[in-house]
Parts: structure tokens; sequence; C-alpha cells
């Protein structure tokens, strides 16, 4: 992308001085309505922050503890860059549950379909906000991680596989956020989301995969699918390509995310 | 306004709401009576579209209330206080519904002055009591200015200076010319504050009248009476002759209905009955709709023995 020219910067200002806009569309104000409840309730906008400083983070941390040594941390770069990602997830996996399922918890959800009662609308601005933030905390968080692991563990980070592994950091994050908020949906209770996703996406996909016969099948569980995408090199085990993985957990969420919208339209 | 027309709503083949029909006026508070599990919240949800009837439909202003463009600004409902995250302030809940549909944010300090709740603007709904969280669903149900207001038991949980507040308030609103529906389980309290009542039981319209003609309908009136000799007047008021509905209520005293005081009075100096009362006592309202509702309460104590 260009540099804004001056011309640019003088023009901006006319374009975007709306300082009193009320003739937006219903679309725009429900999807300002979902960006104050994020800015209004702590639970909401910490998350994802938590998120950002715990995958550039602990990925820093981690390389400048170990990333002088003669045996580094891990073989493949992508693994050592994302190593902060184990952690922030947890995070962003909350955020996703929390952005759809503290509504269902306090029962807010009643109040939110009385001033947007078009549930398609609703959600969607559910769904834009949780895919804006995700991949604003994305794009900041796989910089970040890059820069510190560069910085720490001299040399290991360049590759060919680079700018795929980057990509795919962004793609994955985002991805996981709209991938909880739709199952969240799906399911229609907080407490039900957090006992299915967390135990599944912490223990149940990464601890299966250790087992030979069950890999064939958890290979192609989102996230397994969508970390593949982070690694620089080839694993001979895996079906499929990076990219392919990607695809398969943009498949799984876009599952989710229509199912989400399918139960929210089914009225009681 | 909203017209209610031929409204049904079944949950697992049970109908929780049958066959109503009703309208709500402008300028004129409705009273929507029925005892608890009638079906008052679950016709608003209907209203509100909140959940989808089995049979007829509910129209605000003409139209599907999911129909509505601004639905704030033609509808405010006040449902569950509850309904609410405590974590954000007062503040915060009504200023994502202000954006929702695209009212000017001034409103949000308008009605949280308009409920005197400006003060509580920045605290945390988690420490308010459930009279403050009433006080601020009627402050988001007012966020529009809205020609329809809909509130399902307002008085929830308000002390006796909020039940006041909510009384007159309500009575402003439908003075300024609005439709106001409001549900309640207490007669008495709807007494003072409706204009026309509608009562349900069951799902089902039971009434749907003036107050002041449903007063006058169903607030029954008998005579109590006491005499010296109380074999004397047992005889008389139980003399087929005088065809009175007479029965005894113990201390010697009768509680005659369908009769004037006058004429107990001249049947008792004609036949030398010495009488040291006589009053007339009219049943209270929440006595007319407990006998009204009487077949359709859902779930009532064994009556003691």
């Amino acid at each position: 992308m260009s540099a804004p020219t001056p011309a640019a910067a003088l023009t901006a200002p006319h374009i975007t001085a709306p300082a009193a806009a009320p003739a937006a569309g219903p679309a725009v104000n429900a999807f300002r309505a979902e960006r104050i409840k994020l800015t209004t309730l702590r639970s909401l906008w910490i998350t994802p922050l938590i998120a950002l400083v715990l995958t550039a983070g602990v990925t820093t941390a981690v390389g400048a503890a170990l990333g002088g040594k003669e045996d580094n941390l891990v073989d493949d770069p992508g693994v050592g860059i994302f190593y902060g990602l184990n952690f922030g997830q947890a995070a962003l996996i909350c955020f996703g549950i929390l952005l759809v399922g503290q509504e269902f918890n306090t029962r807010m959800i009643d109040v939110s379909l009385t001033a947007v009662p078009r549930r398609g609308r609703l959600y969607g601005a559910k769904l834009a906000l949780g895919a804006l933030v995700g991949l604003a905390v994305a794009v900041l968080a796989t910089l970040g991680a890059f820069a510190g692991y560069a910085a720490t563990v001299p040399g290991a980070w360049d590759g060919p596989a680079l700018l795929r592994s980057a990509v795919a950091g962004v793609l994955y994050q985002t991805l996981l956020v709209v991938f909880c908020l739709g199952t969240t949906a799906v399911l229609g209770n907080l407490t039900a989301a957090m006992g299915l996703l967390t135990p599944s996406l912490f223990l149940l996909s990464p601890l299966l995969s250790g087992v030979p016969g069950a890999r064939r099948v958890v290979q192609f569980l989102p996230d397994r699918a969508g970390q593949y995408a982070l690694r620089y090199a080839d694993d001979p085990q895996i079906a499929y390509g990076h990219w392919t993985g990607l695809l398969i957990m943009a498949l799984w969420t876009a599952l989710a995310a229509y199912g989400g919208l399918r139960a929210l339209r089914r009225a009681k | 306004m909203i017209e209610i027309q031929g409204l049904t709503k079944e949950y697992d083949g049970r109908r929780v709401v049958d066959d109503l029909t009703f309208e709500v006026r402008p300028g004129v508070v409705t009273g929507f009576l029925g005892p608890n599990g009638a079906g008052k919240s679950t016709t608003m949800r209907l209203v509100l579209g909140l959940d989808r009837p089995t049979a007829g439909h509910a129209l605000v202003t003409g139209r599907p209330y999911v129909e509505l463009p601004a639905p704030l600004r033609t509808v405010g409902a006040l449902l569950d206080a509850q309904s609410m995250h405590g974590g954000r302030t007062a503040h915060g809940h009504l200023r994502w519904l202000a954006a929702s549909n695209g009212l000017p944010a001034r409103r949000v300090d308008e009605v949280l002055g308009q409920v005197g709740l400006a003060d509580a603007a920045g605290r945390r709904i988690r420490g308010f009591s459930l009279g403050m969280r009433q006080r601020l669903g009627v402050a988001a149900a007012l966020l529009g200015d809205p020609p329809v207001l809909l509130l399902d038991e307002p008085v929830n949980g308000l002390d006796p200076e909020g039940i006041r507040w909510i009384r007159t308030l309500l009575r402003d609103l439908a003075a300024e010319g609005r439709a106001v529906l409001v549900s309640s389980h207490l007669m008495t309290e709807m007494a003072l504050t409706a204009d026309h009542l509608v009562v349900i039981g069951r799902g089902r319209l039971l009434a749907d009248a003036a107050t002041s003609d449903f007063i006058d309908r169903h607030g029954r009136t008998r005579i109590r009476v006491r005499a010296v000799d109380p074999t004397k007047l047992a005889a008389l008021l139980r003399d087929p002759v005088h065809g009175l509905g007479a029965t005894e209520v113990g201390g010697g005293a009768w509680e005659v209905s369908g009769a004037e005081p006058e004429r107990i009075a001249a049947l008792a100096a004609a036949h030398g009955v010495v009488l040291y009362e006589i009053t007339v006592q009219q049943d209270s309202l929440e006595e007319a709709f407990m006998r009204m509702t009487a077949d359709s309460v859902e779930y009532r104590a064994e009556a003691a023995a």
C-alpha cells in the first residue's frame, strides 16, 4: 500500500467529518451498539488485550531465555514464533465466547433483540465486531511475536515460509474468535460453550494428536488444521498442505458462524 | 397502539396464550392483569417479537414489531429488570441501546434524570437495588421517546415512593397521548393506575373493560345485619317469601345479597325485628379479581381445613 499523499491528508477531514451523523443505516447502528457493548464492559475489552500481550510476550520471553543457546527451543521456527499463541489463544477463545455468551448468561439477549429485532442484523454486527477485533489483535500479536522472536533468536525466523506463516498466524487468530463466537451462538449458553470449547481446544485436540490412531482424524479439527499452517516445515504425517489446513479451519468457522445464525433465528 | 388478534402460543402442546384479542389504545393506561402464570409475560414477548406465535398476530402501530426500522422510537419495553449485565454502568447500558437505534447520546442523560438515576449514572448495575434496576429499565423504555410503552410488572421491587412515582409517570405518559400497557398481578394497584383493564387467566381473555365498568360489575355489595333477637332475624331472612339471599356469618350476624339496605330496614320494622347493625359492604376488587380468576390459577395452596 502506498503512503498517504499530502492531498489525501487534506481531503480526508472533509470526507470523514460526520460529527452529527444521524442518518446511519440500521446495520451501522447495530454495529455501533456492539462496539459500545465491548468498550463498556471490562471483561470484553480486556481479553483481546491479554491475548495480544501473551502471544507476543511469551514468545519473546521464552526466546530471550532459551534463544541464544545451542539447542533452540524448537526445530521449526513457526512453532517457536507462535509459542506464545498457545497462551494467547486462551484469551482469544474466551473473547469469542464472551462476545455472545454473556448476553445469554444475563438474558440481556432479550433487550438486544428488542433493540435490534432482526436476528441476522444483530448476529452480523456481533460477527463483524468479533472478526475486526480478532483481526486487529492478530496483526499486532503476529508482528509482536515475529519481532520478539527475531530479536531473541537471531537468524532462525527467516525462511521461505516466513510470509505464509505470518499470514496464517493472522488468519488463525481471527478465525478462532469467529469460530468460538459461532459455536457459542449454536449452544446458546455461556457455560456450555466454555465447557465444550476450552477442553476440546486445549486438551483433547493437542493430546489426541499425539496418539497415532486418533491422529488421522484429529488433524482435521479446526485448531490442528489451522496451526499446521503456522509451521515452516512440512509434516509427512499430515494429510494436507499448509494452506489447505487454513482452508479446513475456515470451513469449520463458516459452519459455526452459519450454525449460530440458524440457532438465533429459531425462535423458542 | 397495539392490536392483538387471535394470539396463541403453545409450548410443547401446552397453551400458554389462548386466542387473545384486544387493543391497547393511545391516551389511556391499560392494565394487563392476571395471576402469575396466566400468560402476561408471554403475551408481551410475543408483541415484541421475542417469541413467535403459534397462531394469530400482534401489531404495533400497524406493523409486526420485527418490521419496525428503529423499534425503540416506536415502542419502549420493560421486561425483566434483571436482564442487564451487572458489569456495565447505567450510562453504558443506555449508551449502547441509544446507538442501536441511532438515538442521540444526550437522550441517555435525559432519561437518567427523568427516572432519578442521574447520580448513579456512572455506577455499575451490579450494585443496584431491584428498585434502581426497575428505574433503569424504565429509563431504557423511555430512551426513544416512543408513542407506545409496554411494561411488565414495573412496580416489582419498588418502595412505596417508587410505586407512587411509577403510577404518576404512567398516567402522565398516557396523558401525553401514548398507548401504555402495564402488566400486574395486583388488582388494587391497577384499579388506581389503569383506565382500562384487560384480565386474563390461563392464557384466555376474561375481561376487557373500562376500570369503572369493571368495578361496577364485579364489586359485589352485601348488607351485613345484626338484630337484638337473632332468632327472629333468622326467621325473617330465611322466609322464602322475601326472596333474600342470606348467609349467617357468625356472632348472630347475617350477610344479605340482592337487596337494598332500605328494603331490609323496612322489612325488619314491619316484622318487629329490632336491628342494631346494618352496613353496606363492598367486595374489594382484589376479591372480585380472585373470584374471576379462581378457575384459572395454576398453582394454589390447599385451602386450610
